[in-house]
């Protein structure tokens, strides 16, 4: 904090005129200097005879020159110096705790309407590199299926460096066990540092405890030995604990999304299971379709809405007796209206549910034609939603290339054909580019190897 | 010599704002504080500051008639005005542009940002 200043001090509004007053009652003149001796004040016919100091808490911060008379005034200013300081003291503390309150209210407004857990980690990161004295910070976050932090967000750490914490191992995994915040001045004397690649000496560990779990750690450090003070602990622990908060939120956010994609998935399965000779198809068309849709660069929403489309494409189907459904030889045009229906019946599945609204043109639009010839409604060129003309290619090419019961699929090179040979017609020529221009046979990998179902 | 007042009621809020200003006084910056709406305006019609920190929500002339009256009625120029608003309480944004505030800022601000900012309308 810096020291009281007796120039500004005697310059303060509400004290000039007083001091004027004074002097002249004093019927002295007075010279006031700062502990340079630099001159701040002199009244008319000052003469220097004694000088008197000024001090605050024992260090003089000027001199009041006079006769005896103004000792007095040296008093005086010592007095108002003494609790200028005082005041300082008490503002520069609640300035600091003003700060943290700020700090608080921050965090508290971003990471409130954040739903990504790896998001709220780099929002607490950035602000602990703001308040806190570190030279890397990491967030880690518990995987229950192996049972170790893993790290979810970082700063200052060797690159590459992607160490787990086990239980009780270390000081971090010490503070997991414990659920208690920690700080360790001298990290290398304490008997639970393991050797890592970085060079820490002190650290602060706090837990993320979300209804009285811990789920992961914070921890940060500096490479400089610093003192971190149980003031700087208690402003770390909050942060953690609303961080915590957060993450916890995100978390089961995420879980919710995993839930919801898994049954839409699941509920796709069912389709397949029935019709065993399209193994797969669902998988493939929703690869195809997102391939297709990157090239096209659609919005995120639009890309959601495409995945949830294409898996649900055939649900319909559902409503489809198994002497049509699974016919190996011809249908009859009665049993082809049948067939037909299944984009309707799809629509009417899903309706119901409120998530998969924006997915229901993919379902109900995947057969209408570029040129309106298709069905259930006769839709024409961009009347016919963007996602339906992209699943409409994805399906009809992953038609063409697999086997069937009554034909055996055509080789990529004539399903490609297939494709610009109805471009304009059946389906949309925007749309077969961009299917040529993305990278299918890795879509098609990609389709056999997925193990997740959401992005 | 440039000026800076600071106007607001509450007594922990004027310090707060002092202390977080204070090293503009070692760049020859005058702080004024004052801790009412008619005061303020006084100061201001006399010593021209070029930055006033204004509390609306002060007891017989607030914050926006302060504003207003500089701005509008007496069409002072070259002050920046800057509106301080309670966090959580309703500010009513429309009106603070109507009244002519350059900027307002929610208590509590954030020390920093609000020397940074006095630093740049000074120029310092």
């Amino acid at each position: 904090m810096a020291p009281v200043s007796l120039s500004k001090l005697i310059k303060k509004r509400a004290l000039t005129p007083l001091f004027y007053r004074l002097v002249s009652d004093l019927e002295t003149s007075v010279v006031i200097e700062d502990a340079e001796g630099k001159l701040l004040m002199a009244t008319d016919g000052a003469e220097r005879c004694t000088r008197y100091p000024v001090t605050v808490t024992g260090e003089v911060i000027g001199w009041v020159n006079g006769t005896e008379k103004v000792a007095v005034i040296a008093s005086l200013l010592t007095c108002l110096a003494e609790s200028e300081m005082e005041k300082r003291a008490l503002v520069s503390e609640t300035l600091n705790k003003y700060k943290e309150i700020t700090l608080l209210y921050d965090m508290v407004e971003k990471v409130s309407s954040c739903l990504d857990t790896k998001e709220v980690a780099r929002l607490v990161i950035e602000e602990a590199r703001r308040v806190f004295r570190l030279s890397s910070v990491a967030v880690l976050l518990l995987n229950r299926e192996t049972d170790v932090l893993e790290v979810v967000g970082e700063f200052g750490h060797e690159p590459g460096v992607t160490a787990t914490v086990s239980r009780g191992v270390g000081i971090a995994g010490s503070v997991w066990a414990s659920g208690r915040a920690e700080i360790v001045n001298d990290v290398r004397s304490d008997l639970r540092f393991v050797e890592g690649t970085d060079s820490i000496c002190s650290l602060m560990c706090a837990p993320l405890k979300a209804k009285e779990t811990v789920v992961g750690v914070i921890n940060l450090g500096n490479d400089q030995p610093v003192t971190y003070t149980a003031e700087e602990l208690k402003l770390f622990t909050t942060l953690a604990s609303l961080a915590a908060v957060a993450i916890d939120n995100a978390s089961l956010y995420e879980q919710l999304q995993e839930t919801f994609y898994t049954t839409v998935y699941t509920l796709a399965e069912t389709i397949e299971k029935r019709d065993p000779y399209t193994g797969n198809h669902t998988k493939r068309v929703m690869e195809y379709s997102l391939a297709v849709g990157k090239i096209l660069k659609l919005s995120e929403i639009d890309m959601a809405r495409l995945q949830l489309g294409a898996v649900l494409h055939d649900i319909g189907k559902i409503g489809i007796r198994d002497n049509v459904l699974l016919k190996e030889s011809a249908l009859t045009d009665d049993e082809f209206e049948q067939i037909k229906k299944h984009a309707v019946y799809g629509e009417e599945i899903i309706s119901r549910i409120s998530q998969l609204q924006s997915a229901i043109p993919g379902i109900k639009h995947h057969h209408e034609k570029f040129n309106g010839r298709g069905y259930p409604d006769g839709l024409t060129g961009e009347e016919i939603d963007i996602t339906a003309r992209i699943i409409s290619v994805a399906d009809s090419f992953d038609a063409m290339t697999t086997n069937r019961p009554y034909r055996s699929g055509l080789s990529l090179d004539e399903a490609f054909g297939e494709l610009r040979k109805y471009a304009g017609s059946q389906f949309d020529p925007i749309v077969v580019d961009a299917f040529f221009a993305a990278d299918v046979m890795e879509a098609f990998f990609a389709a056999n190897s997925r193990r997740k179902i959401i992005f | 010599m440039p000026k800076v007042l600071i106007v607001d009621d509450e007594p922990f809020i004027r310090l707060l704002l002092e202390q977080t200003l204070e090293e503009l006084e070692d760049d020859g910056v005058e702080l004024i504080t004052t801790d009412n709406g008619e005061t303020a305006l006084e100061i201001i019609k006399s010593e021209r500051p070029e930055i006033v920190f204004l509390d609306v929500m002060m007891p017989k002339m607030n914050g926006f008639d302060v504003c207003n009256a500089v701005k509008n009625d007496l069409g002072i120029s070259g002050v920046y005005i800057v509106l301080l608003t309670a966090k959580g309480q309703e500010f009513d944004k429309q009106k603070g542009a109507d009244v002519g505030a350059d900027i307002y800022m929610t208590k509590p601000f954030n020390p920093d940002e609000v020397l940074e900012k006095a630093r740049s309308i000074l120029g310092l």
